[in-house]
């Protein structure tokens, strides 16, 4: 069965780096991205994931590198 | 014409900033009132903002100090500022604010008017999507693999038995 995408589903329109929670879903215990094939993710969404993820690193909302 | 390229358009902002956590808590409003004074000063409308808290920070930020050696910061007050203002000024005041001496970090970003940010209803979706983890469609086809394969030794000979019949 073909995935939808999560923030289509959920009607989350901008994907905001403040919003660690649900950034903290799209990572690996080692704290690296989860690619898109392992997501489902569309890819104008994971593109903006991808820069929220960066930025909350940037911020220390979220590791570089975990374990 | 000179409208779309004069350098002077207002467009939507907002800075994330990381105060340092030398501050007292009871100074930090007096900081935030300061980093709100630069912003501001040159004439923005301040949309939405957030009072900074103090936080765990996920690794240690050094900052260097004037007199050359490392400050090393493990917590930090995050706040955070969503802006209206002319393009060309948006230079000067990212500038003033990175330059602030209780400012540990800042972030400037080019955003939207709309509200982006989820708060507590990101909980909630993250929630909701623990119940159903990202599995890897491969891994769930081995899972009703080994669910379909017999499980008595019995059924086990018997199928054996059919796999070595085919050889």
């Amino acid at each position: 069965m073909k995935k939808q995408c999560y923030f289509s589903q959920q009607n989350i329109k901008h994907i905001d780096y403040k919003d660690t929670e649900i950034l903290k879903k799209f990572v690996n215990p080692h704290g690296r991205m989860i690619a898109r094939k392992r997501t489902g993710i569309s890819a104008k969404y994971q593109r903006q994931l991808a820069t929220a993820i960066k930025r909350a690193r940037f911020m220390g909302l979220l590791p570089f590198v975990a374990r | 014409m000179n409208d779309i390229i004069s350098d002077d358009r207002q467009a939507v902002y907002e800075i994330g900033y990381l105060l340092v956590s030398s501050v007292p808590e009871e100074k930090v409003s007096a900081e935030v009132e300061a980093v709100r004074a630069i912003i501001t000063g040159v004439g923005s409308s301040v949309i939405a903002e957030e009072a900074p808290h103090k936080q765990q920070l996920a690794y240690t930020m050094r900052r260097k100090t004037v007199a050359g050696s490392y400050e090393k910061y493990d917590t930090a007050y995050f706040g955070w500022i969503k802006f209206e203002v002319g393009s060309d000024k948006i230079e000067a005041v990212k500038k003033a604010v990175e330059l602030h001496p209780t400012v540990l970090r800042a972030l400037l970003l080019s955003t939207v008017r709309e509200n982006t940010y989820l708060g507590k209803r990101a909980q909630a979706i993250a929630a909701e999507f623990n119940a159903k983890e990202i599995i890897p469609d491969a891994v769930v086809a081995d899972a009703k693999e080994v669910v379909a394969a017999p499980a008595t030794i019995e059924e086990m000979d018997k199928s054996i038995d059919a796999m070595v019949k085919e050889a």
